[in-house]
């Protein structure tokens, strides 16, 4: 070969490596630790599609006792060394020296590689101080060696060899990256990541500093990667196995994914062998995939979901572990380090490649399909009940409280729950006399309309649910069930106020039903009252007694004159009073009645019994206790 | 001006306030709200209405209209302080002669319809008593059963009615309470009135004789009792049960097609709701024997089906039977109130007997306090007669002494004085007109004494002796017998129903279908379809077997496990989609795959002639065609198709029980008995022979030695050939193809194969596409003349 043509054809190419050395970040990404591996990331990701691509089986990285000397050689087919038809120069030296040169603009000789688009050797010769490029191929051995990414040497024939593959040895420049020292445990994890990837791969590793020796190979592939980043997380698996895929014709596509108790989902992708840290295209696909698949499969396999339960994405796709490794022949990556796939198309593919393997897999493994279902269930569940969690803080924390309560509310002006009242009352008609007789400084009234809820035979969501119910707690203001906190009680007693008929009997019952069962504190604490409204109006001359009950009626209508015939009438609903008559007689703390609730010492069980005999679903139950209690009932409706 | 109590807090136990609230709540529902009164049949709310129409409003059949808010506002005014809508509601029902049997309220305007039709406005319409219910009323007055005061202590209300017959059978009730429920349905005038006849002249029987009368419920709206007369013999005995209760109908002929008319539909039952119903399963193609249905009900039901052959209607019955409301179970639960010790009635469930027995004991006591009212009356009235009969005597005397008086108080103090009468009698002859002293009037006083004592006399004996008042009520029933008695609506026993029996495959369209099964186990049927290459399927899927069937035969998946799961082809969804899941219709065990299909239509199996049942016969074995199957490990079962031919459950049943773990059954195919096998196994061995040589099976087991394998060596690819050149076509792992067809690799079964690679392996099986649709030429044979053909042809 003639020097002059040689040096000619050389000096163009070493102009086409000067931008790297002047500008490295732009091909490696910076000159900091990061930049410095990505050199030999790029020589083993080289290594690495010799492999993937079939040729190779084995290879070697050592890492010299200097800290600063990398030698990656593999088993392969060896880089060409024949002449360049149309540059007339090796080809290997056209690799290492020409920028977008190399086997794999064509997809003829690689079908996918993680080469950093093209650039790789040649940017890697051009910032290394010193490079050997050895190659065995065709029973012989060749070397040449270069500087900056200049050749200092021609390629020269080494003598025979055995095998093929090619090594390459280099030496970063402190010019370029000042003092510095490779991290061999950064360089381990890397290359385990690879053989992870790829299945079968075997890499070497050796510190010649310490000695260590390290091999690397893992023949389950992405499911020995998902193993071992569960393992890590200390989740456990949903179902017994993995769902993997390995998609074998092009483009390649390697998934593993598991459902786990972890929180939170963790997708881990690459592109060529490369970690897409910021996920992209592909990642998305494969999470698209996972919500169709599944939500795919309860529709043909007519799986039915809880009443009222709505699955969002992130339910179906809560505690999912998964590993996606898309080979493509043409990665377009996004963002400064690019860390983010960006075709478009990879979406599309990787979902519909995904999508029906996992549909089916789930449809074949229904123990499998039956326990992720249950899963996702649970995941459904919690969320719902940490947004009711999260609304109900929302609801405490609002700056104006009283924004937050009901709007038939008709609140008293003072606010110190020491002496605020709430009347709970029974119907529209009597709430209006309630609101216009009441103390408006000291006593808020809630009118309920007909029957509330039977809170024993409801859950919490139901009661939650329940516009009366909801209203009594929100008015309250001290929250309900767990969350209950006295303290926040905004009235220090809360009285229900019913008409002495049988249907205000039971709403009385429904509504103590609701106190024992969600608002118990209270109760305990004394919180709790009935309130006394008189059943009969007693009038003689101009006089008006009320009282309470018969006895109270009799007693008064034996005091009055022999002669006198007093008009004796029942009240049937608390809207029968005009509004001061039932200030007098119910809402005035100095002459009304009023009937503390309690739990008695040693009747817990007894409490317990009558309420859910009585209020329970079983209704043989609530037949018994009424046939056996009948005889203690004193007057009925008519 | 006003003395309230002392201000006060007392503590009450949460379980005492409940207990004591609810229990008041309970017993006033019970008592006072959703149960009837097994003396007159009535609630609360019903009796309170007919008790202001009647006495208050005087709504007397005689007389005009009333407008129902006059009714409802008065009740609610005096008697029943409770919302407006449930009293309208309850005096609407009265009135609808769908829902008693015998009206009480006579309704002017729309009072609803059997289609769920609320009745308008209070305000629009108008009701007066209907004469049976002045049945119930008429000896109000005769002071035959007690009041209480209203609500309010302003008014008086009779706690029950002077019932007359025993409204509660004959018009029936449902209630809701606390606790407990009713529901009596309504029953025959005559029949209750008969049992009640027999109860008074034998007190001693029981429910079971009283049920010779009674024979079932009459429902107002018709239809057909389909119970045993054991069954509600006994549900009268026990006091509940169940009415299986049809709907009556007949075939019209109309010009082209057959009518099927339902006259009368179960008792209860929303008509719109049911036609609906029927409409929708029309329309989903569920009952193919109708093609519309009509509701051409007037005041009279009519629902028309039109069914294309006479000889549809009976199916498309029996399935409307079955689906919708055209047959209902009423559940009948004899609770009501009956006297008790205290004041208050006492829920009770009764037998017919008590209901009859108390009414009787009611109906008695009723009677006997008219005759003393009636009696007092009389009484009354002589001794009126007596003083006036006194002062005729006496007459100038009399008219001196009241003129020399100084009032009438005076007048009247002397007159008792000077003839010994009573303060009632003076002031009687006092009111006396001056008319009445005209010398006749003295006879028709004595006439009328006469006679009111002879009344008097006969009442008295009448009160004297209980049979004699049972001889009262006895001819009373009798009359009233005589004036509402009406013929029985509901037939009771299935003779008036013919039996249908339902067959659910009757209802299937019959139509020939391609079934696509793919290898990962969608299932689909469609009417046709262009090529294959355009069938739907999912990506990464590929269409495994394509029959061709009847809608009415049966197809069969045999699976990698050994299950047979065998599906009606009218049950494969019919869609151009992706069609289901095999898993959706059968529960698959994890990795279990579909590795055979065969349809049971003589279409889709190979052709059999006399000749192959005959050899078979004479081998002992059942005719073909066989199922043929080929596990991994080598064995080889053979059986016959026609015992998994029947529709199979969820589970499957099993054909094959393939050995361990790692073992499954390559592929299943049907044979007529002529074919090859032909195997290949990953070791690359290859053997064909001919399909006889494996022995039939009579269950699943595991098979007999197809191909003798060496150690981790397993079966790839099986399939059955009938031609010399052909068979399973293997793929090597340097890419050559091989086929293993007889004319080379010709061995007999439990042979190891002819070794095909020596160090190479079989890596592909091409597993073609099983056309079952292509076994024979197209024919244009009816399929419903087919489909009545044994399957497995033998005749």
């Amino acid at each position: 070969m003639p020097a002059a043509t040689y040096t000619a054809k050389d000096i163009a190419v070493l102009e086409g490596l000067e931008p790297v050395r002047k500008r490295p970040g732009m091909y490696i990404g910076g000159t900091g630790k990061d930049g410095l591996h990505h050199l030999v990331w790029e020589v083993v990701d080289n290594a690495v599609d010799e492999a993937i691509n079939g040729y190779a089986s084995t290879i070697q990285v050592v890492l010299r006792s200097d800290g600063r000397t990398i030698v990656v050689s593999d088993n392969g087919r060896g880089i060409p060394v024949d002449l360049h038809p149309r540059l007339k120069i090796p080809a290997l030296q056209v690799i290492l020296t020409t920028l977008h040169a190399g086997g794999k603009f064509d997809n003829d000789s690689y079908i996918t590689s993680g080469g950093l688009h093209g650039v790789g050797s040649s940017v890697v010769n051009a910032l290394s101080e010193r490079l050997v490029a050895t190659v065995r191929r065709d029973g012989k051995e060749w070397q040449q060696r270069y500087r900056r990414g200049k050749a200092r040497t021609e390629l020269k024939g080494m003598g025979p060899a055995r095998g093929s593959g090619t090594t390459i040895e280099f030496t970063p420049d402190v010019q370029i990256f000042g003092e510095y020292e490779f991290d061999p445990e950064l360089i381990v994890e890397r290359l385990e990541v690879s053989t992870f990837l790829n299945k079968g791969l075997r890499i070497f590793f050796k510190d010649q500093g310490t000695g260590k020796k390290v091999e690397l190979r893992h023949d389950g592939g992405v499911i020995d990667y998902l193993e071992a980043i569960r393992t890590k997380a200390e989740a456990t698996n949903t179902t017994e196995r993995p769902f993997t895929l390995e998609r074998t014709e092009a483009p390649r596509i390697d998934v593993a994914l598991s459902w786990t108790d972890a929180p939170r989902e963790r997708f881990h992708s690459f592109v060529n062998g490369i970690p897409t840290r910021e996920g992209g295209t592909h990642e998305q696909g494969l999470k698209d995939a996972i919500v169709k698949a599944v939500r795919g499969y309860m529709d043909a396999a007519d799986v039915s979901l809880p009443r009222g339960l709505k699955l969002t994405a992130e339910d179906i796709r809560e505690g999912v572990f998964a590993i996606c490794s898309l080979f493509h022949p043409d990665p377009q990556f996004q963002g400064q380090t690019k860390d983010k796939l960006n075709n478009p198309e990879a979406r599309a593919l990787v979902e519909g490649v995904v999508r029906s393997e996992l549909e089916h897999w789930l449809l074949d493994n229904r123990t499998a399909a039956d326990a992720i279902l249950h899963r996702v269930v649970m995941a459904a569940k919690a969320r719902q009940a940490s947004r009711a969690a999260t609304e109900q803080v929302r609801r405490k924390s609002a700056v104006n409280r009283r924004l937050n309560l009901p709007g038939k509310l008709a609140d008293c002006s003072n606010s110190d729950p020491r002496v605020c009242e709430l009347f709970i009352v029974e119907g529209d008609s009597a709430g209006g006399s309630a609101k216009q007789g009441r103390d408006r400084k000291t006593q808020a009234i809630l009118p309920l309309r007909g029957k509330v809820l039977n809170a024993e035979q409801a859950s919490l969501k139901k009661v939650l649910g329940n516009n009366e119910l909801s209203d009594i707690v929100k008015a309250l203001g001290c929250g309900i069930g767990a969350d209950l906190k006295a303290d926040r009680l905004r009235y220090g007693k809360v009285i229900l106020l019913m008409d002495a008929d049988s249907d205000g009997h039971h709403i009385a019952t429904l509504l103590l039903t609701f106190f024992f069962r969600y608002l118990r504190p209270l109760i305990d604490a004394g919180h709790v009252y009935l309130a006394q409204p008189p059943l009969f109006r007693i009038e003689s001359g101009k006089q008006t007694w009320w009282a309470l009950d018969e006895g109270e009626r009799d007693a008064i209508v034996r005091k009055l004159p022999p002669r006198a015939k007093p008009q004796i009438s029942r009240f049937k609903g608390l809207g029968e009073m005009m509004p001061k008559t039932l200030y007098k007689t119910t809402l005035d703390p100095e002459s009304r009645r009023l009937l503390r609730v309690t739990i008695p010492e040693g009747k817990q069980m007894e409490t317990e019994s009558v309420v859910s005999d009585l209020m329970g679903k079983d209704p043989a139950m609530r037949f018994k206790a009424i046939t056996e209690w009948m005889s203690l009932v004193d007057e009925v409706d008519i | 001006m006003s003395a309230v109590s002392a201000p006060d807090v007392q503590p009450v136990a949460l379980h005492e306030a409940t207990r004591h609230r609810y229990l008041n709540y309970a017993l006033s529902v019970i008592t006072a709200r959703a149960l009837p009164d097994v003396r007159d049949g009535l609630k609360p709310v019903q009796r309170r209405i007919l008790y202001a129409m009647f006495h208050n409003l005087g709504l007397r059949p005689e007389a005009r209209y009333r407008k129902s808010a006059a009714v409802v506002g008065e009740v609610m005014a005096k008697y029943h302080p409770h919302g407006d809508s449930s009293i309208y509601e309850a005096m609407v029902r009265m009135a609808q002669p769908f829902s008693l049997r015998h009206p009480l309220v006579d309704g002017q305007g729309n009072f609803g319809s059997m289609d769920g039709d609320g009745a308008a406005a209070m305000r629009y319409t108008e009701c007066k008593l209907r004469p049976l219910a002045v049945e119930l009323l008429s000896e109000i007055k005769q002071r035959t059963v007690d009041y209480r005061p209203n609500y309010d202590g302003q008014h008086f209300e009779p706690v029950v009615l002077p019932a007359q017959f025993p409204q509660l059978l004959v018009n029936g009730t449902e209630g809701i309470a606390v606790g407990m429920a009713t529901r009596i349905p309504p029953h025959n005038l005559v029949e209750i009135i008969d049992a009640c006849i027999e109860l008074i002249d034998d007190p001693q029987l029981g429910s079971a004789e009283l049920c010779k009368h009674v024979r079932g419920p009459d429902f107002p709206t018709g239809g057909i009792i389909l119970n045993e007369p054991g069954e509600l013999q006994q549900l009268y005995e026990t006091g509940s049960g169940p009415v299986r209760v049809q709907s009556r109908w007949h075939t019209e002929k109309a010009s082209r097609r057959t009518l099927v008319v339902i006259t009368e539909i179960p008792y209860a039952v929303n008509k719109a709701t049911l036609v609906e119903k029927i409409g929708g399963l029309v329309a989903d193609r569920k009952v193919p024997q109708i093609l519309d249905v009509r509701d051409e009900s007037t005041d009279v039901v009519r629902i028309v089906l039109e069914v294309r052959k006479a000889h549809d209607a009976a199916p498309a019955m029996a399935y409307l039977f079955k689906h919708t409301a055209l047959q209902t179970n009423y559940h009948v639960n004899l609770t009501c109130l009956v006297p008790g010790n205290a004041q208050v009635p006492e829920p009770k469930r009764c037998n017919l007997r008590e209901i009859l027995r108390h009414w009787l004991d009611f109906r008695f006591e009723t009677v006997r306090r008219r005759f003393v009212y009636e009696l007092e009356k009389l009484r009354e009235r002589i001794h009126i007669l007596e003083a006036l009969a006194i002062i005729f005597d006496e007459l100038d005397e009399a008219i001196r002494i009241i003129r020399a008086s100084e009032g009438k108080r005076d007048a009247a103090e002397q007159l008792m004085v000077r003839f010994g009468l009573d303060d009632v009698q003076a002031d009687a002859i006092l009111e006396l007109r001056l008319y009445k002293l005209a010398k006749l009037e003295i006879l028709s006083i004595l006439e009328e004494l006469e006679e009111k004592q002879a009344e008097a006399d006969r009442i008295a004996s009448i009160l004297a002796s209980d049979e004699e008042l049972w001889s009262v009520v006895r001819t009373e029933l009798l009359e009233i017998r005589k004036l509402y008695g009406e013929e029985r609506r509901t037939v009771i026993g299935g003779d008036e129903a013919p039996s249908l029996d339902f067959d659910a495959s009757a209802y299937i369209v019959s139509e020939r279908a391609y079934v696509i099964v793919t290898r990962n186990g969608w299932i689909k049927r469609q009417a046709s379809f262009t090529e294959v290459e355009k069938i739907r399927i999912r990506e990464g899927d590929a269409i495994g077997w394509i029959a061709r069937a009847n809608t009415r035969r049966t197809i069969t998946f045999f699976s990698s496990l050994g299950g047979a799961y065998v599906l009606r082809v009218d049950d494969v969804p019919a869609t151009t989609g992706y069609g289901d899941p095999v898993q959706k219709h059968f529960a698959f065990s994890d990795g279990e795959r579909i590795v055979g299909v065969a349809v049971h239509d003589p279409q889709g199996l190979p052709a059999i002639d006399d000749e192959q049942r005959r050899q078979a016969n004479l081998r002992e074995e059942p005719p073909p065609p066989y199922g043929v199957a080929v596990t991994r490990k080598g064995r080889i079962l053979r059986f016959a198709l026609a015992q998994h031919n029947d529709v199979s459950n969820k589970s499957g049943r099993r054909y094959a029980k393939p050995q361990g773990a790692g073992d499954a059954v390559v592929a299943v195919y049907v044979a007529a008995g002529s074919e090859e096998v032909s195997i290949a196994s990953e070791q690359g061995r290859a053997l064909t022979f001919p399909v006889l040589q494996a022995n039939c099976l009579k269950g699943a087991g595991k098979g007999v030695t197809g191909m003798k394998l060496r150690p981790g060596d397993f079966v790839l690819a099986f399939e059955l050939t009938t031609h010399r050149l052909q068979g399973a076509t293997v793929t090597t792992n340097q890419g050559r193809e091989e086929v293993v067809r007889p004319n080379k690799y010709r061995g007999s079964r439990a042979g190891r194969g002819k070794v095909v690679l020596k160090r190479d392996r079989f890596v592909s099986w091409a597993q073609p596409i099983l056309r079952l649709d292509q076994l024979h030429a197209e024919s244009d044979d009816d399929d419903d003349d087919q489909a009545g053909l044994p399957l497995d042809g033998s005749k």
